[in-house]
């Protein structure tokens, strides 16, 4: 207990650091920023600013990348709330009770609500953060290759099993990714593989390029696609953003339990925040003494699916600071923001770099702060940003983009493989793939065959050897439990039915 | 793409729909993709002994989606679902020819190598962007000329502020003659 008060009172040193504090605050406003405009998601804004963070200390990059994930949190919730559209993925079910809710003149506890329950989600996933690291830190140091694959096999199965649409596309999807991450030279021969002796190919296809492509450049051309509806803004004035005394009473028990099932959701690979705020609202229907009163402007509506999806954004962290393993796409570009500062994500990263482990942690709680600040009092600024019309911000987020790839390698050839990954992107939409699961597979597909092949020739070639390590065959058999159960007719049931919820 | 073969029944002598065309034709692309991928890695060594060559995990990766594909497209054939939304033309392509032409201008390029007679000087930064911002303006069906004039120039000094002045990244920013 004391060393983690030390160890949070280290973080809280780096992180208060003017510096780092502005590298904070930057990551807050422009997460608030993404999460408003609808059309741009945060996985496409991580890996827009990746180039950005070159330049910067390795602190300050990685407390800016990861505000910008929590940050897009709250402003998602602003529009959802007040426009009905949702700003991200995260926000989709606040639509549904939070606009109801401005309809009746309750916008101002709408929005106060969903900020008090993420602040709530967010001070105490930061303390979970801060209380799992060091053990999940020391099993990690029990691990072999062996579980090391089985571990990251498991992710790919959850990632399979949370992503929305047919389970069976979405091992495709992963399929397709670990094919692609194996395009390059071999690890260990050096022998070029599927490069097609194209020389820029032989180094691998870039991260940054696949899932600016996937996520950037797909989704504006998808975007192009809907005729650009005006948008109805709750015109009135905002009154009131102080939520009555009953406002809080009710929606306390709504925050606690989102924030409980957005925090293990989070941790649990291939979950994450958007899972998770369609799970917390699902879930409070179904224990409510009044399911009616859902969809017509219910207060725990918003409060449990907000404070979920900011619970998640943060416990995401944990797989990826403790093991090493990105349990979801953001966290997948958090990997090559690393690599880019020559630190291997692991967990050396806690005992070597404490003052990054700790410095992020404690700017998560700062940047929670921050962030009720900026959308409170702010939120009519937000709003007005939402008057700049989608034609005029495609085309800037498609310069941009490009330039960002550009500068990585300074490889036009970057740009183009890009591009491609955009018609990609935009096919698999029209065959209902979804392009999560591969941008998972695509990161872990190294890290995944060498421990295979690490693991293989400790064994001697014995493939028995995942089973027969104890750890590592209890994580392929809950890998294995949960692609039947998600296999199952009465489960694929109720997963369409989360899903279902979510669209209208 | 296949999407033009649709789901019109077959001539002859029975009756053939595929059900599921998204299903069936994405599992069919994925099918080719893994077939390219094991053609591809075919003169890789693959195992010997206990050790894994640079071939054998690609393959096996490609043999498994191979499978899995073939399973898509089955359910597919069998399985009604929905019809193949239309892929639209105009906004695709002005995206991806605002994205070839940035990189294509930025540092020049040879296009003799495609079979066009023709050279891309180095353009640099400022005109690269601006063009792609134009050119990616215009797979809009809203576009404003004033407006998106003023919006490219504004765009393009943001980013050279951005990324050349405020990250000092080496760019080069003129046309380089």
């Amino acid at each position: 207990m004391t060393d983690l008060l030390a160890n949070l009172a280290l973080g809280f040193q780096v992180a208060a650091h003017p510096y780092n504090l502005g590298f904070c605050l930057l990551g807050a406003l422009v997460g608030t920023l993404v999460g408003v405009l609808p059309g741009i998601g945060t996985v496409a804004t991580v890996a827009m600013l990746l180039p950005i963070t070159f330049g910067l200390p390795p602190v300050g990059a990685l407390i800016m990348l990861a505000g910008i994930y929590y940050g897009a949190q709250y402003g998602g919730s602003t529009t959802s709330i007040l426009v009905n559209i949702p700003g991200e993925a995260t926000s989709v079910v606040t639509c549904l009770d939070g606009h109801q809710m401005a309809r009746q003149g309750r916008a101002g506890a709408a929005l106060s609500i969903s900020a008090i329950g993420s602040f709530f989600a967010g001070c105490v996933s930061t303390v979970l953060v801060a209380a799992l690291g060091a053990p999940l830190t020391s099993l990690a140091l029990l691990f072999g290759p062996a579980e090391y694959f089985s571990l990251m096999l498991l992710g790919l199965i959850f990632a399979v099993v949370l992503a929305k649409g047919s389970v069976l596309k979405s091992v495709a999807m992963v399929l397709t990714g670990l094919l692609l991450s194996m395009v390059g030279s071999d690890l260990e021969t050096g022998a070029g593989r599927m490069t097609f002796d194209i020389a820029e190919l032989s180094d691998g296809i870039g991260f940054t390029n696949v899932a600016m492509g996937l996520f950037g450049f797909a989704e504006i051309i998808r975007n192009l696609e809907m005729s650009q509806e005006s948008r109805e803004i709750v015109q009135s004035k905002i009154k009131g953003l102080m939520p009555t005394r009953q406002d809080l009473i009710d929606s306390s028990g709504a925050i606690a339990r989102g924030t409980i099932l957005g925090s293990i959701l989070g941790i649990l690979p291939g979950g994450g925040a958007v899972v998770a705020s369609f799970a917390a609202y699902t879930f409070e229907k179904r224990i409510s003494k009044n399911p009616e009163r859902f969809g017509r402007g219910a207060i725990q509506g918003v409060a449990a699916p907000e404070s979920a999806n900011n619970a998640a954004a943060q416990t995401s962290f944990i797989p990826l600071l403790t093991l090493g393993i990105p349990p979801n796409a953001v966290m997948a570009l958090m990997v090559g923001a690393m690599t880019i500062h020559g630190i291997v994500p692991g967990p050396q990263v806690m005992t070597k770099q404490p003052e990054l482990f700790w410095g992020m942690i404690a700017s998560m709680w700062l940047g929670n702060l921050m962030l009720v600040i900026i959308n409170l009092p702010l939120v009519g600024v937000w709003v007005t940003l939402l008057r700049v019309p989608y034609r005029l911000l495609y085309p800037s987020i498609i310069v941009f983009c490009c330039i960002g790839i550009y500068s990585i390698n300074n490889s036009p050839t970057d740009v183009v493989i890009a591009a491609i990954f955009g018609l990609f992107g935009y096919w698999l939409v029209k065959h209902d793939f979804e392009p999560a699961p591969l941008v998972l597979a695509f990161v872990l597909g190294p890290l995944m065959e060498e421990n295979l092949r690490r693991a293989m020739l400790i064994a001697r070639g014995d493939a028995t050897v995942f089973m027969t390590r104890p750890i590592s065959a209890g994580l392929i058999l809950v890998a294995l439990f949960m692609l039947v159960l998600a296999m199952l007719p009465m489960m694929r049931k109720r997963r369409e039915e989360v899903f279902v919820e979510s669209e209208n | 793409m296949m999407e033009g073969a649709k789901s019109s029944p077959k001539r002859g002598g029975f009756q053939f729909k595929v059900r599921g065309p998204r299903d069936f034709y994405g599992g069919l692309a994925l099918i080719a993709l893994a077939i390219i991928a094991i053609l591809a890695t075919g003169e890789l060594p693959g195992q010997h002994g206990f050790a894994f060559g640079p071939g054998t995990a690609p393959r096996m990766f490609a043999t498994l989606l191979a499978i899995v594909g073939a399973i898509v497209a089955l359910g597919g054939l069998f399985f009604d679902g929905p019809p193949i939304e239309a892929f639209a033309i105009r906004g695709p392509a002005y995206v991806l020819v605002a994205i070839l032409v940035f990189a294509g201008m930025i540092r020049g390029i040879d296009l003799r190598m495609i079979g066009i007679p023709y050279t891309i000087p180095s353009l640099g930064l400022v005109v690269s962007t601006f063009a792609a911002f134009i050119i990616s303006i215009m797979g809009s069906t809203e576009m404003k000329w004033v407006e998106s004039l003023i919006a490219a120039v504004a765009m393009t000094a943001f980013c050279i502020g951005l990324f050349v002045y405020l990250l000092q990244l080496p760019f080069q920013l003129w046309p380089a003659f």
